[in-house]
């Protein structure tokens, strides 16, 4: 059970994710180590809920993409703040992603919610932006030995190039898994072109993502 | 008698005008303010897609290739969102050596760091910088070619879209909450650069300009931040612009489609996710209001009764010219695009909710 103290700091995070309120939530993680509270808790029970009310938020378009990053900002104060403390296991990391948008397209504003979830979940992202050549999608798989590749594309034509680098990836490393979004995609384009997983938005796509995970740990 | 031989016997260009000038026109037309090219007319030309964006001769002759091909009632240029930030200094990468259709884009912007907005100023022979001597020229060219019978048209980016040219449009989404007047300063600037161009492209030829904020749909900006960083710039630019002019936004319209009709266009124009029935709720029978083919799903994917289906609803809707959701995706089949001018044809009298008043 939280206590008193530990509640109101629980939710001072939380809120101060929610009103993209960074020094409240800076200020709420330093007191919440100085008490030697466990830094695990104040992460999942303070900054990611906070982040999961912005996400019913945005769902509700109470907030839009701009407040979104807002947020996200306040709950990556906290998290530099926090990460460090926490005990290599409990660490969150639940893997690694490989991210960005196909080459041609500049579209990434989905992309860049992606992003903020998966970052929130405690994956580390390597994000390659947008307008990404094919090798890059590559290079940055095998240099990280990420688990995960996702790829974003906005544009019909764009999206075509996605089979490409699809097959690219699984000839170097067949292990990685990949996964693909953007409006134009659908279902049956990313079991078309061979990816391992397709989500409409950005809550799908970190349920996927953590499905991969636990079907790649169980391999293995 | 007479009248009616002469409302039959309008050109695309009288059709088009008229309507903006308050005259009694045939029926809607089948036009668009934004691109329009098409994979056909290229292959036809002998051009490949990146060459048409820099040379005025080849940008004439794919402008005008669609009134050609299949009876489009206009011929627009441009196709790229890069003319306005070259101009300023940013450099744009038209894919020359990738084989398959993409559209231009800006791989060096010039506001590196919020300090830098700032800096940002409109040089006094802004209109003769970059490619806008290149989209001039063209104007003129068409304007030659086929200016007595269809309406030659362009478009500029609205400030917000042309911000997020030069600058990272995460970094500018934040900064609308963080630093809301430097955003606005940054934003009055470069209407003041778009305002400029906007006059000398119809000294070059245009007949109307469309005024695209594809960047600020409520599937991006909220309502709010619209009527703050939004707005004000779009008054400001068409109190100063010559009409015809169209405002033009793609993406979730709906909840800010009063806002939008409030910024002074002659016309509004909208997209696919716009419902046009509620959007004549909110601002009633009276603002012109084109609109929306689906550029990609409908026109490239669907099949002639698609698009007539489509066509038929946006009439329905309340339209008073059809356009396209956005750039006509130029894989677009011949076939469909003489469905969508042939449905207009058919009927665009009797089905206009405006004429049958
Ligand atoms: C905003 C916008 C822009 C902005 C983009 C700014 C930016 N940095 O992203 C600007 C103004 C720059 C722009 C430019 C262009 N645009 Co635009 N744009 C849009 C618009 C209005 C909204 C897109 C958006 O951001 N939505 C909001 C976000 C949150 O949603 P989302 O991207 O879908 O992301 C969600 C999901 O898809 C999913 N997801 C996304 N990525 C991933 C990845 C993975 C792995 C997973 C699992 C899930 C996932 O999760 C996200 C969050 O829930 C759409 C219209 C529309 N109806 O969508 C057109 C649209 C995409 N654009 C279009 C066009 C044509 C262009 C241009 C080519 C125009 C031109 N003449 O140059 C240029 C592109 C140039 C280029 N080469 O890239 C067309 C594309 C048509 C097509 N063929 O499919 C559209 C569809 C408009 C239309 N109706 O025709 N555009």
């Amino acid at each position: 059970m939280a206590t008193e103290k530990e509640q109101e700091l629980l939710e001072k995070l939380a809120n101060g994710v929610v009103n993209y309120d960074e020094e409240a939530v800076k200020e709420a993680a330093q007191e919440w180590l100085a008490l030697g509270l466990d830094p695990n808790k104040a992460v999942f029970d303070g900054l990611v809920k906070g982040m999961q009310e912005c996400g019913r938020l945005y769902e509700e378009q109470e907030y839009f993409v701009p407040e979104l990053l807002m947020c996200a900002d306040a709950l990556y104060a906290g998290l530099d703040i926090l990460r460090p403390h926490m005990k290599s296991e409990d660490v969150g990391v639940r893997g690694q992603v490989v991210m960005g948008v196909v080459q041609g397209d500049v579209h990434d504003i989905g992309k860049n919610l992606v992003k903020v979830m998966f970052e929130a979940a405690g994956f580390t992202v390597h994000d390659l932006g947008r307008d990404v050549p094919l090798e890059k999608f590559v290079e940055e798989q095998l240099r990280t030995d990420s688990e995960i590749v996702a790829l974003s594309a906005m544009m019909t034509t764009t999206m075509v190039g996605m089979k490409n680098i699809i097959k690219a990836i699984k000839e170097k490393n067949p292990k990685a898994k990949i996964m693909i979004g953007g409006a134009p995609v659908t279902e049956d384009i990313a079991a078309k072109f061979g990816a391992d997983g397709y989500a409409k938005d950005a809550s799908n796509a970190l349920k996927d993502a953590i499905n991969m995970i636990s079907s790649l740990r169980d391999l293995t | 008698m007479e009248r009616g031989f002469e409302l039959m016997t309008m050109t695309s260009r009288e059709r088009v005008l008229g309507l903006f000038e308050g005259k009694e026109v045939d029926r809607i037309a089948c036009y668009s303010g934004m691109g329009n090219v098409t994979t056909a007319a290229l292959e036809q030309l002998g051009y490949r897609f990146p060459e048409i964006h820099g040379d005025a001769q080849k940008m004439a002759a794919a402008g005008a290739s669609s009134y050609h091909l299949f009876g489009y009632e206009c011929a627009v240029i441009p196709w790229d969102m890069c003319v306005e930030a070259e101009a300023l200094g940013c450099v744009m990468n038209a894919y020359e050596d990738v084989a398959h259709l993409l559209y231009p884009t800006i791989k060096e912007k010039i506001i590196h760091a919020p300090e830098d907005m700032s800096k940002v100023t409109i040089p006094p022979d802004y209109p003769e910088r970059g490619r806008f001597p290149v989209v001039m020229e063209a104007l003129g060219a068409i304007k030659k070619e086929i200016g007595n019978e269809v309406a030659v048209g362009t478009w500029l980016l609205g400030p917000f879209t042309l911000a997020g040219q030069i600058m990272d449009l995460n970094d500018l989404f934040k900064l609308v909450f963080k630093k809301p007047a430097e955003v606005n300063a940054l934003l009055d600037t470069l209407a003041d650069g778009l305002i400029m161009v906007a006059k000398k492209y119809k000294e070059a030829g245009a007949d109307y300009i469309t005024i695209r904020e594809m960047g600020a749909p409520t599937d991006v900006l909220s309502p709010r931040s619209f009527k703050q960083v939004i707005k004000p710039h779009l008054e400001k630019i068409f109190s100063q612009i010559d009409s015809p002019k169209i405002l033009h936004i793609c993406g979730d319209t709906n909840l800010i489609i009063g806002m939008m009709n409030e910024c002074g266009a002659d016309a509004i124009s909208v997209e696919t996710k716009n419902d046009l029935v509620k959007s004549r709720e909110v601002i009633g029978p009276e603002p012109l209001l084109f609109g929306k083919i689906d550029g990609y799903n409908v026109l490239v994917n669907g099949t002639p009764e698609d698009v007539e289906r489509a066509v038929l609803e946006s009439i329905e809707g309340g339209v008073d010219a059809v356009w396209p959701a956005c750039d006509i995706w130029p894989t677009a089949p011949l076939s469909n695009l003489r469905a969508m001018v042939e449905t207009v044809k058919k009927y665009g009298a009797e089905k206009w909710a405006r004429k049958n008043r």
